[in-house]
């Protein structure tokens, strides 16, 4: 028997920098660690982007030449940062797709959702519903120190022997055979192992989420009580794992194909390449709504807490996002409308896209009506919340346009479509990471960032991003087609105003990581447990800011959370 | 509440009849005490269902293809990775304790996962239940003292549960020693 214990229960972190920060399995400290491992894997593949930029700026090709091969890897690199003339550059293609490969593979699988899954979904899916940490903290230390693998090896693989001779692949994020079958080099299969390490991480974490989630509620909170950003993140954490092993299956092949002489995906040996495009987006497009649902939970707690009123329709919103995850599973062939299908079959998919249209509707207008008659506060987290809002919006309604399949045939592969899919993911998952960063910083630092600085970096960032991506579809709908690395003097103009908006963005992001820094710093300025308002009242703000080591080990009483705002 | 009255305290049946023993006879009363947990058999059925369908959705189009075999693999391994996680939970945060008592005895028996069953018996006459309030590791840290030792009981309860507890408890002994 227990022999009782009639004694102060007092905990103190005495764990050394080593052992909290590499040893950790700690769901706070590994949502940190997540946070900041993505933010820098971030900043590599937004300066892969900053360098593309720089390319598209004018017509010709100034930076990327191959006269910078001859001059060895380290000359090579600083004098391919400064323009040469076009009549002294041959224009290096295999770099400017080993760029769009490595932009598409670290943001779509090292980036957003490590950043809003495993950072915000670690740390604050088990405080706000009471537990004390995730269902299996090794196996969280486990799922993070894969995803750093997983970076490491998609990192290493830019730098490896490749094809054309040069370093790194260049096939596209997607990784379509035959291209990616017969890329030379190992640098492909870094990546295609890049990708099993990822999925295998996200697997396994969505795993612990789920368990976590549906085991370990406090007492009281039945499912249609949980805080949304909760909901969001086991519905994400579903869609990953009904999504996830499909792609692990579709990459094996692939390596197979490569490797081992299989032919899966090759015609000459009875395979077929537009079935690895099924099966890829079949987890492709879940993965858009894996990467952006996080995102939409976050923004419903701001936008409850700065419009200081509870969520609208806390019960369609649950729905909504479990209709689009649903949904989500059903559209995929919309990606690939050009690869022959009968007119029956886009039909379907036709019209299975534009419903997703309802639920997400559900969602933007949800939103809306929290703030309609609500005292809103314009501070730093809603500022994002807006700017998530608008550019959520324009990406949704050019994908209902994207989403017909006769008016895709004219922007298949064009930058209507880059426009499109950097307004939802770049624009609105991004703008979601920044407001959680603003909004849960003062609970996990026990800091706010000045909200002066906060200001500077949303109107950069904001503006920055709609002058580079809005022209963009200007750019597709004049036919400029996606993933060249240069074009005709026609589309010059609207190039170069994206370009100028690219380096505003990447301004306000280096802007961002200084004064994040200079935060992080200085002292604690926002130890209360609650820095915003009563309408912030989920249970990580009756928590001290940042937390201790151990939360929850006492289980919440109903009263504490069951406050009926954001839940 | 996950606290349940196995059998109510039933002392008239014992006076009418004579006094009960612990030694062939049913207990008075008897109380079974576990920690909350969210996910109930039915749920685990439901979502683990649904998830197996729902993977094999993807399925139906590689019938009759090789590439059949290589899907089936993760999605066997993933399915089988969330049910053993999902039972594994279960099982790790699952206690029982069992509390009988007699007239002449009071027995209190704790069985959890991986852990030899831990017992503590007591002359229900000579034991008192105590309320801590602000010692123990949690609030209202409910022990019961008797027979050299004190030892705790429902300390896995929330706090409200707890108080709750503790007034059943002594009610019942109360009867008891009437």
């Amino acid at each position: 028997m227990a022999d009782a214990a009639v004694h102060g229960h007092e905990h103190e972190d005495q764990r050394d920098f080593f052992t909290r920060w590499f040893m950790s399995t700690n769901h706070k400290d590994i949502g940190i660690l997540y946070l900041f491992v993505s933010g820098f894997v971030g900043f590599i593949a937004v300066a892969f982007t900053v360098y593309m930029r720089m390319e598209l700026k004018d017509p010709g090709v100034q930076y990327m030449c191959m006269e910078h091969l001859d001059k060895g890897l380290f000359s090579g690199f600083i004098s391919s940062l400064s323009a040469s003339l076009p009549s002294e550059c041959t224009p290096n293609g295999h770099l400017w797709n080993v760029m769009i490969t490595g932009h598409g593979i670290l943001m779509m699988f090292f980036v957003v959702i490590p950043a809003l899954f495993g950072g915000f979904g670690n740390y604050f899916m088990p405080l706000q519903i009471g537990a004390p940490d995730m269902a299996f903290p090794r196996m969280n230390n486990l799922s993070f120190w894969l995803y750093v693998a997983g970076s490491s090896l998609a990192v290493a693989s830019v730098v490896s022997p490749g094809g054309n001779d040069q370093l790194g692949s260049g096939v596209g994020w997607v990784l379509y055979p035959p291209l990616s079958v017969n890329e030379g080099g190992m640098s492909m299969d870094l990546a295609i192992f890049a990708v099993h390490l990822s999925g295998a991480s996200s697997i396994l974490g969505a795993i612990n989420m789920i368990t976590t989630f549906l085991n370990m509620r406090a007492p009281g909170m039945t499912l249609f009580k949980v805080p949304l950003f909760s909901w969001s993140i086991f519905v994400t954490a579903w869609l990953i794992l009904l999504a996830l092993p499909v792609l692990a299956g579709a990459i094996t092949m692939l390596l197979t194909d490569r490797n081992f002489g299989t032919t899966f995906f090759d015609p000459a040996g009875g395979g077929d390449p537009v079935l690895y495009q099924h099966i890829l987006w079949f987890f492709g497009h879940p993965e858009v709504y894996i990467i952006i649902l996080p995102g939409f939970g976050i923004i419903s707690h701001v936008i409850a807490t700065f419009a200081r009123k509870p969520i609208f329709g806390y019960l369609p919103m649950v729905w909504a996002l479990i209709a689009i995850g649903g949904l989500g599973f059903v559209v995929w062939a919309h990606h690939m409308y050009t690869v022959g299908m009968s007119l029956t079959q886009q039909s379907y998919f036709m019209l299975a896209t534009m419903v997703i249209a309802v639920p997400t509707g559900v969602k933007i207008f949800s939103w809306i009506a929290t703030m309609w008659g609500g005292s809103v506060e314009f501070k730093t987290p809603m500022l994002w919340a807006f700017g998530f809002l608008f550019l959520f919006t324009v990406g949704g309604v050019t994908g209902i346009v994207l989403s017909q399949a006769g008016v895709d045939r004219a922007y298949h592969d064009t930058y209507y479509v880059v426009a499109h899919f950097h307004y939802v993911m770049s624009l609105g998952a991004v703008f979601c990471i920044f407001a959680g960063i603003y909004f849960y910083l003062p609970k996990m630092a026990g800091r706010k960032i000045p909200e002066w600085a906060g200001q500077v970096h949303f109107w950069a960032m904001f503006i920055g991003a709609n002058i580079t991506f809005f022209p963009q579809h200007f750019l597709g709908r004049q036919g400029m087609p996606r993933r060249y690395i240069d074009y005709p003097e026609a589309f010059a103009l609207w190039n170069e105003v994206s370009s100028w908006g690219a380096f505003l963005a990447f301004g306000s992001f280096v802007f961002f990581i200084v004064i994040l820094f200079r935060t992080l710093l200085a002292p604690m300025n926002a130890t209360e447990n609650n820095p915003w308002n009563e309408h912030a009242d989920t249970l990580e703000w009756t928590l001290p800011s940042p937390p201790p080591e151990h939360t929850f080990e006492i289980l919440p009483k109903q009263e504490e959370w069951d406050k009926g705002q954001a839940h | 509440m996950p606290c349940h009255w196995l059998t109510e305290p039933a002392l008239e049946d014992c006076n009418r009849s004579g006094p009960c023993h612990a030694e062939g006879s049913e207990p008075v009363a008897r109380v079974q005490l576990w920690p909350h947990q969210s996910l109930s058999p039915h749920g685990f059925v439901v979502f683990v269902g649904l998830t197996a369908i729902f993977l094999a959705i993807p399925l139906v189009g590689l019938l009759g293809t090789p590439a059949l075999w290589w899907v089936l693999f993760p999605f066997v391994l993933t399915l089988g990775a969330l049910w053993m996680s999902l039972r594994k939970n279960w099982n790790d945060r699952r206690i029982v304790e069992e509390l009988s008592i007699w007239p002449d005895r009071i027995e209190l028996v704790r069985q959890s996962h991986r852990q030899p069953t831990q017992r503590w018996d007591a002359n229900p006459m000579w034991v008192s239940v105590a309320l801590h309030e602000n010692v123990g590791p949690v609030p209202y840290y409910v022990t019961l003292t008797g027979a050299g030792r004190e030892v705790e009981i429902g300390s896995f309860l929330s706090e409200d549960e707890r108080k709750s507890l503790y007034s059943d408890l002594n009610e019942t002994l109360r009867k008891i020693r009437l």
